[in-house]
């Protein structure tokens, strides 16, 4: 028993240091706490803007948009290019969550495939607010602030069934077939048309949100229907194609074209009363509420709504005026 | 006779007889098949889960806010039409600030408004009401359509849909409640000269404001 106890005697001797030491330890604890808070207050916090493609302008509008909200708010901020690609997407993320950053504002490059990025940032508790596109999962994201595409159509419908005197026959110029806009707007655009039983829609094709393919495709479409009356397009680019593809078979007069985004040439073509009309939407308002709202939930409010709809504007040849003020020539 | 010999015949020997042993194999085969398998329409199973519990069934929300909610509140939340009009003219911000609502981000507001007058048109797809201050609105009879309905009382929250598309089935379903529930009655009775009062929702632009071609949607009406 007394050898145990010497055993112990000896062990408390090695363990524990003389009092000065002891004083210094502490000292030194106590000043790099400080030190470290202090850094915490005096270093910035940052937020990272991730988009799908800066080859877009887009979502160059988009993304320089949160940028400068976000400095506006006194954060520093990196504008990443996930180049539509989900795999530099996720190291775009990785990259984030390593380098310190405080939030993600997102413009997901696949509404699936982006899901398990998101939900590494949220492991890592970093909070993402996507802006325009969506990823297919409540509750990954810590909001989705998106274009109301379903309502703008559901306006464009209106108009279209106005404009054609509910009734005629028109094609549907299709977006990115896995896109998730692609779809809201379809079906906001029919959720009016379908109800109106003299207009029919005698095609319906993807051109990819693309101009040049839209071009094609209408030009095919209009070999087998040589009568309608309009072309419904998903985007404004694609709502450019057709235009000139009427133009190719002289029908350019005769045959409505409605568009979607409020993209500066369709504005002027709508001037021009070359195109009906489109739905406006902005990218500076979403881009502006996520960042907002990731300085808000760094500040530490956490009831947010999961997805926040922005409104699209419709603009026609009867209130095209109220635009071109804007930026057009 | 070898005892050993006896031992193995015996052992050999199965305990039951064998056609009744293969009877009991293929009962025992048939019950595991048969409990393994489950042939289920698809469709039953997609209907299944759409009226599973916590599902959003957007006829039963829309039917419920607008019987308990937007009717009950509605006459007593209504901006006067005439008044707002003034106030629009007078400080739009401020008049926006007060009395719209909207459930989204962005210019598009909406005002539950209230109002009275002489119908002085009907059409296709209107009624024209001209207030007594002499200017004209349109009540919708055909064109019913978009959210004004679900978000001009501001008595929905976002918070309470994690998706898009029950926000907008909730709008398409009270924009039917209103086309099978207001308008025909609407149609029926308003004739040029008659008096009618109103409740409705009006969807404004704030930052492209225009009042003098207003659109109605009309939520109740009443001569």
């Amino acid at each position: 028993m007394n050898s145990l106890l010497h055993l112990l005697q000896l062990t408390f001797r090695k363990v524990v240091p003389p009092p000065g030491a002891l004083g210094l330890f502490c000292c030194i604890v106590l000043f790099s706490a400080c030190h470290s808070a202090s850094d915490s207050v005096n270093t910035p916090k940052k937020m990272a803007v991730i988009v799908s493609t800066l080859n877009n302008p887009w979502f160059v509008v988009l993304a320089e948009s949160a940028a400068a909200e976000a400095k506006l708010l006194g954060y520093e901020t990196k504008i990443f290019d996930s180049q539509n690609n989900t795999a530099l997407e996720a190291d775009h993320v990785e990259n984030a969550i390593v380098s310190g950053f405080n939030a993600i504002l997102l413009n997901p490059t696949d509404s699936d495939g982006s899901i398990v990025n998101v939900m590494k940032a949220k492991e890592a508790g970093l909070p993402v607010f996507c802006m325009d596109r969506e990823v297919n999962a409540s509750g990954a994201a810590t909001a989705q602030i998106l274009s109301d595409n379903y309502s703008g159509c559901v306006a464009i419908g209106e108009d279209f069934v106005k404009g054609l005197n509910k009734k005629g026959t028109y094609v549907e110029i299709l977006g990115l077939v896995g896109d998730n806009n692609t779809w809201n707007r379809s079906k906001g655009f029919h959720s009016v048309v379908d109800r109106y039983p003299g207009l029919k829609m005698v095609a319906q094709q993807s051109a990819d949100f693309d101009r040049n393919k839209a071009m094609d495709v209408l030009e095919s479409m209009l070999q087998a229907h040589p009568d309608i009356n309009a072309v419904f397009c998903g985007n404004d680019a694609m709502a450019m194609g057709a235009y000139q593809a009427l133009v190719a078979a002289g029908k350019a007069s005769d045959v409505g074209v409605y568009g979607f985004d409020g993209a500066d040439d369709v504005m002027n073509s709508i001037r021009d009363r070359k195109i009906k009309a489109t739905g406006m939407q902005s990218p500076q308002v979403m881009a502006q509420t996520a960042a907002r709202y990731a300085d808000a939930y760094i500040k530490g409010k956490r009831d947010f709504a999961q997805r926040v709809p922005v409104a699209v504007e419709l603009v026609t040849q009867k209130n095209i005026a109220d635009y071109l003020t804007l930026t057009r020539p | 006779m070898n005892p050993t010999t006896d031992r193995r015949k015996m052992a050999r020997k199965p305990l039951l007889p064998r056609p009744l042993l293969y009877a009991i194999e293929l009962a025992l085969f048939g019950f595991i098949a048969y409990n393994s398998l489950y042939i289920r329409k698809l469709s039953d199973i997609k209907a299944a889960g759409t009226a599973a519990a916590g599902a959003f069934q957007a006829p039963q929300y829309a039917r419920s806010f607008w019987t308990s909610k937007l009717l009950p509140a509605a006459p007593g939340m209504a901006t006067d039409l005439g008044t707002l009009l003034i106030s629009l003219k007078t400080d739009k911000d401020k008049a926006f600030a007060a009395h719209s609502h909207a459930m989204g981000i962005g210019n598009i507001r909406y005002f539950l408004i209230k109002g009275e007058g002489t119908v002085t048109a009907t059409s296709d797809n209107d009624v024209t009401v001209t207030l007594p201050t002499g200017e004209p609105i349109h009540l919708a009879t055909e064109f019913v359509f978009g959210n004004a309905a679900r978000d001009a009382s501001g008595l929905i929250n976002i918070t309470e849909f994690d998706n898009t598309t029950d926000l907008n089935n909730v709008s398409a379903e009270l924009n039917d409640i209103i086309r099978k529930q207001v308008i025909p009655g609407l149609k029926a009775s308003a004739k040029p000269g008659t008096k009618l009062s109103f409740i409705g929702a009006l969807e404004l632009n704030q930052a492209h404001l225009h009042t003098n071609d207003l659109t109605v949607i009309p939520i109740r009406t009443a001569l």
